[in-house]
């Protein structure tokens, strides 16, 4: 009986760190799919995400949700501003240049905050006003649900914005085929620029949403953008159920690993995960085989 | 040539080479300076293995200072818990390094790029989990002190003077191997792989073995280092060796210029001494110091915007500005080229048998049957998305058949890649010209020229006469040595072709080589591929010019939908009612597969 | 008039501060992490050596002359400490040196320092550092082998618990003070029930705390290096119903600590080297450094405060820079009345040799006992 509480509670912060995983993931894909470039800020977003959500609503005192919202404008801003300053000059060159473009990116955006925040972490509250819950044992954290809760709903309202409103498609055609998309009369640079948009909003989302729980620091998007990377090669570059799934495996993965093999040892299965993936199924799980044409 | 430096360049350089590791001989300077001596010196010495992965074979690597630590953690273990002596220990941590990078080349078999970022990240991380938990062997965070200096030939190195000698030594003789490595047959491979990699692949450039080569070089040179490095302070702990370093290390070789060892070096002495630099600014600017990092990120992104190829990149535009290298290439004394092939019993040079080629549901080729005769041109023609190139791309080695065979010269070839069908005489050009942009003609050339079993003498000159002989078969010999990514259109199309004369092909792949060529070009064009023809070259092609394809054919086969319609000579397949209804449209408008 | 002429002469210190080194002055250098990962506790350390620094010179400086501080960046890596060190050694004129508080970067530059020969201060407490035949390491801290041994005495013979669970980050810190607590323990006849050890910036300790439950263990003695952890360990800890008494290592009671888990650390017990309300001079101090820089004051800031209140004491005392000379003064320091407690400076150069315990109670430390130790 014991044995299977603990496994149930492993199993449940499991998916709890997964589905931050998937979120973060999420934002990736999205970038992948329209630029075909990875960004190594994605975890910095979720950063700043969170500072913005301390600033806004511990700071300042705005109410929860006013704050919340202000976050996410704010990182919407961001969005823009990252894709003219680190994409967009870019965009006629290879992926090499842009990646390493964006790891320039983190490194500013992490040492730029440390300047202005300080070092210190920043506790933040959680969206619900109650710890959390326990059934038959096993106590499940609320913010922990609630985060499950918002992966499911982003996910389902990303899905239906890209195949139910013009501009999903738009942003579609133009992640398949750029050059057709700019023969259709689609603004790509816009569709773009819309997706970074996007992208740094899920990600200011993933910041305010583990706030609570890892707590705001200059380095909680990077490990998390780690396994959230590792999360989408899992599940199929670039393929948006493979980011939420790969994200969520991970999570249990490493979970059930540090409980039943070795505690310290935690971040390298993830990695372990992603190596043994890539060399039997390199293409994910939901990925397709695909070659270059002459 | 790439490599050409200028005498009184070269004496700037060897003077200042010369000066550097004496001026802690000759000026009283403190332990301090010595050890930051110390730390440019190794660090630049696994920049120069960035150089070679990052810079010449244009392959990601951010694990570059989990290679710096194992060469570190060789000689600290064998020194200090093994009590074996320095050079084995060294040994021992570069041997590990090279295995190690060898096994992480190996997973770009199937990975490129993004994949390739993400392997390596992962490899570092793994490796600093190791260093800090694996107490018993690494002696975890605390690392590893009072590690020892050796010794050469008699000649104890204790002190630091000139122990720090040593390094530079070292150092030079490395950066001497790396700047020479891009004219040899391996730096070519590694930079025909950058600039194209399928171009290179299908042009008989062995490219995971190349990629793997480049890996295992990076983590060798990484290693050794990390090993000096461990000498030289002799004191290490992993925060020497995590992911930050391998970004710093990155930093460093495309702040100098990561395609030239001497951009390294440059970019690594710039890399350890802004910090000290940045603390001697006035008080007003003292803020600066403290976003120093912030700035360091900024650099990254301004430096891949505005000074993609680094310093060394800027300086070397600014040198071909003042100094006029002269475009044309002295061609007399240029041997004519060679083409014979020697036949066997077959008639079929190449037989396609039952060939098929499905992706998912869609059968773009479904099933066809082609002999191409020894010493004919043979045309393959159909409308758009017949299944033209997808055939060529069959039988070149691009996509492996679902069904069928490629049989070439009597040997089923249907599952090999394509650097061993060039390896067997298949060479080919393609429809949206693949060059190695930034390589001379020349070195395009001599890339086609060194594939597997071409029969023609050992060594580099042998390479180099026989690409000048290609070139100038087809008319470019005196623009050998201009970059190709300067020439024009038409000019790129021969520069293609000869690159794969220069591979003393058996068998001809053209796909559209008239495309995007003017009336002229094409009139020369098609002389060119008749004095092909007059040589017993056996051309197999695609086309869509269909007088271009009357004149010089033997022999057409017509494919729609990916099945054979038509075959024959030239006049008889062009009145067959069922190729004109094909091509008319009757037959359908529907694109099978582009 | 006298009064005024010290004034002038502070005022006059402090503008010629700026350009210092025309000024003859006797140079301490501080080595601190001004950037980089634990950036926090170098700003902290360097407020505390900032205040001693005036207070010094406000009184006169030492040998007639002021007192100055230079700064070296060490950027929280054990590399950039080494160089920090030659960095200071070789500019010539630095007296003494007061280093970092991290064990591992004071292990690395440890060589460097006893090739210079020049005393140096450190805050780092791995044991060892003082006893590793360098003469020129001295300790303004008291060393693990005292924290170790004031938690299990704390907690075996004050709180009465015998079942213990150590839980450690496998840093340096974290694996040294989980060695030493197992031993001081045994002392006591106590055998841990488990060792659990994490990796640092863990997101999750689930798989930890589930150990300590099954463990039975009614007492957790903790080594963990970062806030963050701790603020995360502290919420798993009590979501999943372990109500254990907590005895842990100075990072359980820290100011950011505590501002993380909140109400999830309440209760806890820790033992700190510094806590405000101990002693009058610790009382003193803390008025002042909340008044100066409107912070609550940690251990971060009081080593560096004492640091250079002890190198200035033994400077004044020897009557001379000579290394040899401040040595043998500060090694004769003895019952001198720190913040961090009363100083009796050992041949190996250890200062202090206890620990206060505290108690989280509802967000505020309290102090609950001085456990000091002979030998």
């Amino acid at each position: 009986m014991q044995f299977i509480t603990e496994n149930l509670q492993i199993l449940f912060t499991g998916l709890g760190l997964g589905s931050i995983y998937a979120l973060v993931a999420l934002g990736f894909v999205l970038i992948i799919r329209a630029t075909n470039v990875v960004n190594f800020a994605q975890g910095d977003f979720a950063m700043l995400g969170g500072y913005a959500m301390v600033l806004f609503f511990t700071g300042l005192g705005w109410p929860y949700w006013i704050a919340f919202i202000g976050a996410l404008l704010a990182m919407a801003v961001f969005g823009v501003l990252f894709n003219y300053g680190v994409y967009y000059p870019l965009r006629h060159r290879s992926f090499l240049p842009v990646l390493i473009s964006t790891l320039g990116a983190s490194i500013f955006l992490q040492n730029t905050v440390l300047y202005v925040a300080g070092p210190q972490p920043k506790p933040l509250d959680k969206l619900l006003n109650f710890d959390g819950i326990t059934l038959g044992g096993v106590f499940l954290d609320s913010q922990y649900i609630v985060i499950l809760v918002a992966t499911v709903a982003l996910v389902f309202f990303t899905f239906l914005f890209f195949e139910k409103t013009l501009l999903g498609k738009k942003l579609q055609a133009t992640s398949q085929d750029k050059d057709m998309a700019r023969l259709l009369g689609i603004p790509v640079a816009l569709m773009i620029a819309i997706t970074f948009i996007y992208s740094a909003v899920l990600g200011g989302i993933a910041g305010v949403l583990v706030g609570p729980i890892l707590f705001v620091s200059i380095g909680m998007g990077s490990i998390i953008a780690l396994k959230a990377f590792a999360a989408t090669i899992i599940g199929g570059f670039g393929d948006v159920k493979g980011a939420i799934v790969g994200g969520l495996l991970l999570g249990v993965i490493e979970s059930l690993a540090a409980q039943h093999i070795s505690v310290p040892y935690k971040d390298a299965y993830a990695f372990l995960a992603l190596f043994l993936f890539l060399l039997f199924r390199p293409q994910g799980i939901f990925g397709e085989k695909v070659s270059e044409k002459a | 040539m790439q490599n050409r430096i200028s005498l009184p360049a070269l004496i700037v350089l060897a003077i200042i080479a010369i000066a550097l590791p004496l001026i802690p001989y000759q000026l009283h300077v403190s332990t301090y300076v010595v050890q930051m001596f110390m730390q440019a010196v190794t660090y630049a010495i696994a920049v120069l293995g960035m150089v070679v992965v990052l810079g010449y074979t244009g392959q990601i690597n951010l694990a570059q200072a989990a290679f710096f630590g194992l060469g570190a953690y060789g000689v600290a273990l064998g020194t200090v818990s093994g009590g074996i002596n320095f050079w084995i220990s060294l040994a021992l941590g570069v041997g590990a390094a090279t295995v190690a990078g060898l096994a992480l080349g190996l997973t770009t078999l199937r990975l490129g790029g993004h994949y390739l970022a993400m392997i390596t990240i992962s490899f570092q991380q793994i490796f600093d989990l190791i260093l800090v938990n694996w107490v018993e062997v690494t002696h975890g965070p605390d690392g590893i002190a009072g590690i020892g200096r050796p010794s050469l030939f008699g000649w104890e190195l204790a002190d630091d003077k000139a122990y720090l000698l040593l390094c530079t030594i070292v150092l030079y003789l490395l950066v001497f191997a790396v700047w020479y490595l891009p004219s040899t047959r391996l730096g070519r491979a590694m930079r025909s792989v950058r600039e194209n990699e399928l171009a290179a692949e299908v042009v008989g450039v062995h490219t995971l073995r190349t990629k793997v080569i480049a890996f295992a070089l990076s983590a060798l040179l990484g290693a050794i280092g990390g090993a000096l490095y461990a000498g030289g302070f002799a004191y290490i702990s992993p925060d020497n060796f995590n992911f930050a370093r391998s970004v710093e290390f990155l930093t460093a070789t495309l702040l100098g210029g990561a395609q030239s060892p001497f951009g390294g070096v440059i970019g690594t002495v710039l890399i350890v001494q802004l910090p000290e630099w940045l603390k001697h600014l006035p008080e007003s600017l003292r803020f600066i110091k403290d976003v120093y990092l912030a700035v360091y990120g900024l650099g990254v992104i301004l430096i891949m915007v505005f000074l993609y190829e680094g310093i060394w990149g800027l300086i070397k535009n600014l040198r071909a500005k003042f100094v006029k290298s002269q475009a044309k290439t002295d061609v007399s004394g240029v041997q004519p080229l060679v083409l014979d092939v020697q036949g066997s019993g077959d008639s079929a040079l190449l037989r396609l048998e039952n060939l098929q080629k499905h992706f998912g549901g869609l059968k773009a080729v479904d099933g066809i049957d082609i002999d191409v005769q020894r010493g004919t041109v043979h045309a393959l023609i159909g409308p758009n998305g017949s299944g033209k190139t997808t055939s060529l791309n069959v039988v070149s080695g691009i996509y492996r058949p679902t069904g069928g065979k490629v049989i070439l010269d009597g040997e089923d070839v249907s599952q090999l890649k394509p650097h061993q069908r060039a390896g067997r005489g298949v060479g080919r050009t393609f429809q949206n010209i693949r060059l190695f942009a930034s390589l001379s003609a020349l070195e395009n050339v001599m890339v086609g020229a060194q594939r597997d079993n071409n029969p023609i003498p050992k060594g580099d000159k042998a390479l180099r006469d026989r690409a000048m002989s290609a070139l100038h078969f087809v008319g470019m010999a005196d623009r050998a040595h201009v970059i190709v990514r300067n020439l024009p259109y038409g000019h790129q199309r021969l520069v293609e072709i000869a690159r794969v004369l220069a591979g003393h092909p058996k068998l001809l792949l053209l796909d559209e080589p008239a495309a995007g060529l003017n009336q002229t070009e094409k009139m020369e064009f098609v002389e060119l591929l008749k004095r092909l023809r007059g040589h017993g070259l056996t051309i197999f092609l695609i086309d869509h010019d269909m007088g271009l394809v009357e004149k010089v054919s033997d022999r057409i086969t017509v494919l729609n939908f990916g099945r054979k319609i038509a075959e024959g000579a030239p006049a008889e397949v062009l009145r067959n009612p069922d190729v004109i209804a094909a091509y008319l449209g009757t037959a359908g408008e529907t694109n099978a597969a582009a | 008039m006298r009064r005024y002429a010290r004034f002038a002469a502070a005022a006059l210190a402090a503008a010629l501060a700026v350009c210092a080194h025309a000024q003859d002055t006797v140079k301490i250098g501080l080595v601190n992490e001004a950037t980089g990962p634990n950036a926090e506790a170098g700003v902290y350390t360097h407020n505390g050596a900032k205040l001693a620094l005036e207070e010094i010179n406000a009184a006169g400086g030492v040998l007639g002359k002021k007192l100055e501080l230079k700064l070296e960046d060490n950027q929280s890596t054990n590399p950039g400490t080494v160089l920090a060190f030659s960095k200071l050694f070789g500019e010539g004129g630095i007296v003494s040196i007061i280093g970092p508080i991290r064990s591992t970067q004071i292990q690395a530059a440890s060589p460097t320092v006893a090739k210079a020969g020049i005393p140096t201060m450190i805050g780092g407490t791995d044991p060892s550092l003082t006893k590793v035949n360098n003469r020129w390491v001295f300790r303004a801290r008291p060393n693990d082998s005292y924290s170790s041994r004031v938690i299990a005495d704390f907690g075996v013979n004050t709180l009465k618990k015998q079942k213990w669970a150590i839980i450690h980050s496998t840093d340096a810190f974290g694996s040294g003070g989980m060695n030493a607590l197992t031993t001081a323990l045994k002392a006591l006849g106590v055998t841990p029930v488990l060792v659990q050890g994490y990796t640092n910036n863990s997101q999750d300790f689930t798989p930890v705390v589930l150990a300590i439950k099954k463990s039975g263990a009614d007492v957790i003695g903790s080594y963990m290096t970062n806030s963050p952890d701790v603020g995360i360990f502290a919420k798993q800890l009590r979501q999943l119903g372990v109500t254990a008494e907590w005895v842990g290592s100075p990072s359980v009671v820290t100011d950011t600590a505590m501002k993380l888990a909140g109400p999830a650390l309440h209760g806890v017990y820790g033992i700190a080297d510094f806590t405000p309300d101990a002693t009058a001079e610790s009382k003193a101090y803390a008025k002042k450094y909340r008044d100066t820089y409107k912070l609550d004051p940690d251990v971060y800031s009081s080593w560096a405060y004492d640091a250079l209140r002890v190198l200035a004491l033994a400077i004044n005392t020897a009557k001379s820079t000579d290394p040899e000379a401040i040595r043998k003064a500060i090694v004769g320091i003895k019952g001198w009345k720190g913040v961090e407690g009363t100083y009796n400076f050992d041949e190996n150069g250890d200062g202090l040799r206890g620990y206060n315990v505290v108690k989280n109670e509802a967000g505020k430390v309290a102090f609950i006992k001085h456990i000091d130790f002979k030998d």
